[in-house]
């Protein structure tokens, strides 16, 4: 895929010369600023049509039919079969659930810590520089990394995190916590490496924030005597709250989409307690072979997600428009 | 946040310590893991772990480096990266233009568009392509992967570069047409060269998320174009709980891009921030 449309067409007729230029018929059709900005649009356009709407169509077309690749056994339509099988199944429903607590522990962890983070930060101005750089690498590094990382970290007999709460008192042997096997806190488990990794870039985002909160107003209100936590919760938060907004949407529909970190981590176990929808999709359609079915979660879950996605995109950013 | 500078000192040192120990919580997994690449491997697998080496060996390194198919797949990751970037980029700069210069509802309605698709899950459109892939003759090549990861980072790059578009006075590209700049020019040669930090931040996120994209580069590669990632978590399944190998890969797949990080700082600080703290 190149762009081999827009490099011209600036100094070139709109229409490709075949149509007669009726009354002016002294120059060139000019092409409007309208049609121009078309144009540079076009080859974006155009990709995202091929190889992502494209494949979207291709997805909810599959989940009509019954049919399994491996075994080369032919396409039966089946109507909505596959969203009643999918609806009825009490494994999406479960996984469902899974992924919206999963979905909100992680941005919950992730605003609180990242929060406290930006005000640290700002509360210690310019000398905390080279803390902001320590912080900024985990954004650099792979989530299938982090993922194996945190797995090896919390190995349940011979993990570093369980050998350091030991050391400090805090459990009684080191294997008191079987983080990734006890199916009752897998699912916060499996969110480490995710909240690891990205708590930075709410850190950074609200930080930024911060910066242009007007000092002026924090001096008025502490001349008044009020306290840090009445400044916080009363002037600072409100102030951010559309930058708040942004972090946790950015946040959500990417912790909704989390596939990498899990998928190696535990693989959906134990006893599916981490099989969240991405899992379960990727799952049902590849190991199970059953890409009907698979198609037909899918798009419940685009649609769930898109619906929110929408909502949230059409209320707080608004991109584009003229401000 | 100057009124904190007159806080007693007793206030500063507790934030100081708290902001120590946060970022050394932060730091330590990465460090853990560098430590862990150098330890022999019976060490990895100690009972009580260690954390620091008691003896340092790049024996996990060489036998790294030494397996079948990794050096050829960091190329593979850097080829699909470099690519994925150019495609982005070559996508983006005129789409993102076109929408902020000329504020038509067309640019509106596909802007929009194309931020909603970035909410689309990888899992969805990426089975699909494995056909679309294999009916271009494109299977398990890096452009296909390329292509692929792209259409994660486009949505972002048209994104981040509009906010860059949008700093850029309309009178400055009026008064290059004026002095008779086509528009494709007045864009290349006066815009551009002032949104030239915008570009390297939507460069930095496209390679980004190329670099350290796995579920594309699961589905959509086999063996020619297998990237780093995939070997990586192979070390796992194949070689059964093989961390000392693991882990010295995944050093060497790191390590280039937080170098890239601490270099490029301000211009990934700024791409994180631009769009929500504008909106």
């Amino acid at each position: 895929m190149t762009a081999s449309t827009p490099e011209r067409p600036a100094t070139r007729p709109a229409a490709p010369g075949t149509r007669p230029i009726p009354t002016s018929g002294r120059k060139r059709i000019r092409l409007t600023d309208r049609r121009f900005a078309a144009l540079l649009m076009l080859p974006a356009a155009l990709f995202l049509a091929v190889f992502v709407a494209l494949p979207l169509l291709q997805f909810v077309f599959n989940s009509f039919f019954r049919y399994n690749p491996i075994a080369g056994s032919p396409h039966t339509f089946v109507g909505f079969g596959n969203y009643v099988r999918a609806f009825t199944s009490a494994e999406f429903g479960n996984s469902a659930l899974r992924t919206v607590v999963y979905t909100v522990m992680v941005v919950t962890f992730e605003f609180v810590l990242g929060l406290t983070v930006a005000l640290l930060f700002s509360g210690l101005g310019n000398r905390s520089r080279i803390f902001r750089t320590i912080f900024l690498y985990p954004l650099m590094i792979a989530p299938i990394v982090a993922g194996l990382l945190w797995r090896f970290l919390l190995i349940d007999n011979s993990g570093i995190v369980n050998q350091l709460l030991y050391e400090a008192h805090l459990i009684s042997s080191p294997n008191q916590i079987q983080w990734l096997s006890d199916p009752n806190i897998a699912l916060f488990s499996v969110a480490l490496p995710d909240i690891w990794l990205t708590t930075s870039f709410i850190s950074l985002v609200l930080f930024a924030g911060l910066q242009n909160v007007p000092g002026e107003i924090l001096e008025a209100a502490r001349i008044d005597g009020a306290r840090y936590p009445t400044l916080l919760f009363r002037i600072i938060l409100p102030l951010l709250r559309p930058v708040i907004a942004v972090a946790l949407i950015v946040r959500g529909v990417d912790a909704a989409r989390a596939f990498d970190t899990i998928v190696v981590q535990t693989n959906g176990g134990p006893q599916n307690s981490t099989n969240v929808l991405s899992l379960l999709v990727y799952n049902t359609q590849i190991a199970n072979g059953n890409p009907g079915l698979a198609s037909a979660m899918g798009t419940i879950y685009l649609i769930a997600m898109m619906g929110i996605a929408i909502i949230a995109v059409l209320t707080i950013w608004r991109p584009g428009s003229d401000h | 946040m100057n009124g904190l500078e007159s806080r007693r000192t007793s206030t500063r040192s507790i934030l100081w310590t708290a902001l120590i120990v946060l970022v050394v919580l932060y730091a330590f997994p990465f460090v853990y893991m560098l430590f862990t690449s150098f330890k022999t491997p019976i060490e990895t697998n100690a009972i009580p772990p260690t954390i620091l080496p008691s003896t340092w060996t790049v024996q996990n390194y060489i036998t790294a480096l030494s397996t079948q198919g990794v050096p050829q797949s960091f190329l593979n990751s850097l080829q699909t990266a470099v690519i994925s970037t150019l495609i982005s980029l070559v996508l983006a700069v005129p789409a993102a233009y076109a929408v902020t210069r000329y504020r038509t509802r067309l640019g509106r309605v596909f802007i929009l568009l194309a931020l909603i698709m970035r909410m689309v899950p990888a899992i969805v459109v990426g089975t699909p392509l494995i056909v679309i892939f294999h009916n271009l003759g494109l299977s398990d090549t890096s452009l296909a992967l390329a292509i692929a990861q792209t259409t994660i980072s486009l949505p972002l790059s048209i994104w981040l570069m509009a906010s860059f578009f949008e700093a850029v006075p309309d009178e400055l590209e009026e008064s290059a047409r004026v002095d008779g700049c086509s528009r494709l020019g007045a864009l290349w040669w006066v815009v551009l060269p002032i949104t030239r930090g915008g570009v390297a931040v939507a460069a930095i996120f496209a390679f980004l998320a190329s670099w350290n994209d796995f579920i594309f580069a699961l589905l959509l590669t086999s063996v020619r174009a297998v990237t780093t990632p995939l070997q990586i978590a192979n070390f796992q399944s194949q070689f059964g709980l093989d961390w000392g190998t693991m882990t010295s890969l995944a050093v060497l797949y790191s390590v280039p891009v937080i170098v890239l990080a601490i270099v490029l700082q301000r211009h990934i600080v700024a791409g994180l921030t631009l769009g929500a703290v504008k909106g």
